[in-house]
């Protein structure tokens, strides 16, 4: 039978006082380009460096080609696995023929010294690395991509079967990294070398690898073809945020984006809301709402008072009252025509008196409109009006249709969601 | 399936012989300092407090005066070979351009013990027992800043626990140092001073010779190491991640550059500068790989210590000037010179 290149059974791993891989079993195949994701944190580099046998497992075994890794000389482990770290450095004067002389240093040993075939392949790793032209020149003083292949010449040079890269493109610029990705690509197909990528580029890593492995949490979540993990119920939960997966239709390559989009300033059209705040209980909805893209209204709200000044601040459309004010009929108005042309009306959870009541009114024309109102829970705690006339509002408008909300992040989700409101309204719960 | 299969370029007869540039030096450089060193060695032979170039060897005082120096000259090639190549060792393996044969602490366990020694009568009672107990008490040193070291960052020491430590256990050496001293009579004061400024005098000849076995064993080890500590300058994971046994290189490494620096202080005192600055020069000139750079330190500390030696002994003669004094005092601004142009090439990073 025909051994997995790189074997982790039940592998418990870590530092002196925190664990970090639990329980994590996987397989490569010899041959294979997997690319390894997952956010920071999550144990990447902890899985790479126990691979590599830098750490040695606390429980589990890991295996190169069938063989256990702890059982290994080292020079016999460089041959089988070879590792290009995110950065290496040297402080020292090397040229990078003398570094990448330094990938043979474990074969040679002092008495045989540096032989023909060691050149030869001294020479073609800098070849297939495109660094020939580079050799007397120093290693330090060449570009980060230079480095970076220099260093993947000296790692080929150890003429490993397994290729792990710690993050070691990140920090290239987009044609370095393509560069070193074509590299690998190449040396994937025609020497069947196995590419081991860990990468925090979701969308370049989808276009290389063959399987992706999502770690989370010292776990694997997910592993699969790179259409089968990217895959936005699962990036949600792992990366903790909301993320967007596009296929592109042509190409069928997969884009992963944050949110980034739905900000402010982008040219797509927005959802507009209405706002009823007061008192500074505005200013988080207007931040979030803003952030999310939404166009924002509000209003009345008191000149001088924290919101108005929030709203100003933010650059929301609100209808002021003189300061200390109870709200007049003119100011109503405007506000009235404001709401009305909102898709969704959210009363935040301002206390209520005689003064502001009014507003109420605004909510009230809303749901009668066929718009959403969503209203913060616990109004009754807030009503300051003679004999609780507020709470007898709200409870009519929530007899109407208007709903509650309790935090913001799952108002956001709502709002946002359009057709996704239906199912999310069981992962808000959560 | 292994990336590059030799044999197939062996059959079209390819060589990369446009590779076999990659890992030697120039030869004209090695030329010129192949003459050179012998011609500074010979110079050295015709410098003495006597003033006289060369002595009659036919009669009895001209072949001892020849023989003196000639002994002085072993004593510089021995000591200045031990501390730089002691130097080149730890600056790689702590890659840190400011490590030097004392850096983990060598010197201050030396001084101390030395210093205890004279003081306490040990060394009028039986001059052998100073270098002996300066010897002891260097290692011992060693293996304790190697202790906390290790024990601060858990198992295996890190280089900036290792030169933490040793700069912390220095200076408590060098403090109680001047505590002692501050307490002596002026008779142990001048040998203590005399000690720590370092001198040329030859010891017992049985003495010389175990020194002079213990400085070829660590730079023999060092050297051995050479293609290993190149990269291990890449840091102690990439060396890993190469199939090297970085700990174990480590280790060996620091016991070798501990040994000879330990041996060079127990017969000749404490001589500064040479450890630091000739592996730097050496790098400058000849670039940072180990395989040649360990043994041209040895000969470049060696030879540059024996001219330092002969200048110290002749320019104020009869009075000796410290060897110590002459080293940073003439070799600095001469080193100096070379560095201005070259200090790339000395340390990059």
């Amino acid at each position: 039978m025909e051994h997995a290149a790189l074997t982790f059974e039940r592998v418990k791993a870590g530092y002196k006082d925190r664990m970090v891989l639990d329980d994590l079993s996987f397989q490569v195949r010899e041959g294979e380009f997997i690319s390894l994701i997952g956010p920071n944190g999550c144990g990447k580099s902890t899985l790479l460096k126990t691979a590599a046998a830098l750490l040695r497992p606390f429980e589990g075994r890991v295996l190169l080609f069938g063989k256990d890794i702890r059982s290994m000389r080292p020079a016999v482990r460089a041959r089988h696995i070879g590792v290009v770290p995110q950065k290496v450095e040297s402080p020292m004067a090397f040229t990078v023929g003398q570094i990448v002389m330094n990938g043979r240093t474990a074969t040679a040993g002092f008495l045989r010294g540096v032989s023909d075939e060691d050149y030869v392949v001294i020479e073609r790793s800098m070849i297939y690395t495109n660094v020939l032209h580079l050799k007397d020149r120093y290693f330090m003083e060449l570009s980060g991509g230079e480095q970076q292949r220099a260093i993947l010449a000296m790692v080929l040079a150890q003429e490993p079967r397994i290729l792990m890269l710690d993050e070691s493109i990140a920090h290239l610029d987009i044609n370095h990294r393509y560069e070193v990705l074509r590299i690998l690509r190449r040396i994937n197909r025609e020497n069947r070398m196995t590419i081991f990528l860990v990468s925090h580029d979701l969308a370049l890593t989808a276009e290389v690898a063959d399987r992706l492995i999502l770690m989370s949490e010292g776990r694997i979540v997910s592993e699969g073809r790179p259409e089968q993990v990217l895959v936005s119920e699962i990036l949600d939960r792992v990366y903790d945020c909301e993320l967007q997966v596009q296929r592109d239709p042509v190409t069928g390559s997969i884009h992963v984006s944050g949110m980034l989009e739905d900000f402010n300033g982008s040219t797509k059209k927005h959802k507009s809301v209405h706002v009823i705040a007061g008192g500074g209980t505005g200013i988080e909805l207007f931040r979030r709402f803003s952030l999310q893209g939404f166009s924002i209204t509000s209003g009345v709200l008191n000149a001088m008072d924290s919101d108005a000044e929030a709203a100003r601040a933010l650059g929301v459309d609100a209808v002021l009252e003189k300061p200390f004010s109870a709200i007049g009929e003119d100011a109503f108005q405007q506000a009235a025509a404001k709401a009305e042309n909102a898709d969704f009306l959210v009363v935040s959870d301002v206390p209520f008196g005689p003064g502001n009541l009014v507003n109420l009114r605004l909510a009230k024309d809303a749901l009668k409109a066929g718009k959403e109102v969503w209203i913060a829970e616990g109004s009754t705690d807030r009503d300051y009006t003679e004999g609780k006339q507020a709470a007898a509002v709200v409870e009519q408008l929530l007899a109407d249709g208007a709903k509650t909300w309790t935090n913001l992040h799952d108002l956001m989700k709502e709002l946002k969601g359009g057709k996704e409101r239906q199912n999310s309204k069981g992962k808000s719960q959560k | 399936m292994v990336l590059i299969d030799v044999k197939k370029y062996e059959d079209t007869a390819m060589r990369s012989t446009a590779m076999h540039g990659i890992n030697t030096i120039s030869t004209v450089k090695i030329a010129l300092f192949l003459v050179a060193v012998p011609l500074l060695l010979f110079l050295s032979l015709l410098l003495g407090p006597t003033r006289v170039m060369l002595p009659d060897l036919d009669t009895p005082v001209g072949k001892a005066i020849m023989a003196l120096r000639f002994n002085r000259l072993v004593m510089g090639m021995l000591v200045g070979s031990a501390l730089s190549v002691s130097g080149a060792v730890f600056q790689a393996i702590l890659r840190n351009p400011l490590a030097e044969p004392y850096v983990l602490g060598v010197s201050g366990g030396a001084g101390l013990g030395a210093t205890v020694a004279i003081l306490f009568g040990a060394v009028a009672a039986m001059p052998l027992s100073l270098p002996v107990i300066a010897f002891i008490a260097a290692l011992a040193t060693l293996f304790l800043v190697y202790g906390i070291a290790s024990k601060g960052s858990g198992g295996v020491p890190s280089v900036y626990s290792l030169i933490l430590s040793g700069v912390i256990v220095s200076a408590v050496c060098s403090s109680l140092i001047m505590f002692f001293v501050s307490m002596a009579g002026v008779e142990g004061l001048h040998n203590v001073i005399w000690w720590m400024l370092g001198n040329l005098q030859p010891p017992p000849a049985n003495h010389r010779f175990i020194a002079a076995l213990f400085i070829a064993f660590g730079i023999g080890g060092a050297w051995m190491l050479a293609p290993k500590l190149n990269a291990l300058t890449l840091g102690r994971e990439m060396a890993h991640y190469q199939g090297i046994n970085a700990d174990m290189v480590i280790m060996s490494g620091l016991f070798c550059a501990t040994l000879t620096a330990a041996t060079a202080v127990s017969i000749a005192g404490m001589i500064g500068f040479v450890g630091l600055i000739v592996p730097h020069v050496t790098r400058a000139i000849f670039g940072p790989d180990h395989k040649f750079l360990i043994p041209l330190s040895a000969v470049t500390g060696g030879t540059f210590l024996t001219v330092c030696d002969a200048f110290a002994r002749t320019v104020l003669a009869p009075i000796e000037v410290p060897v110590g004094v002459v080293t940073a005092l003439a070799g600095g601004p001469f080193f100096l010179l070379i560095l201005r142009r070259k200090m790339k090439r000395a340390w990059i990073g």
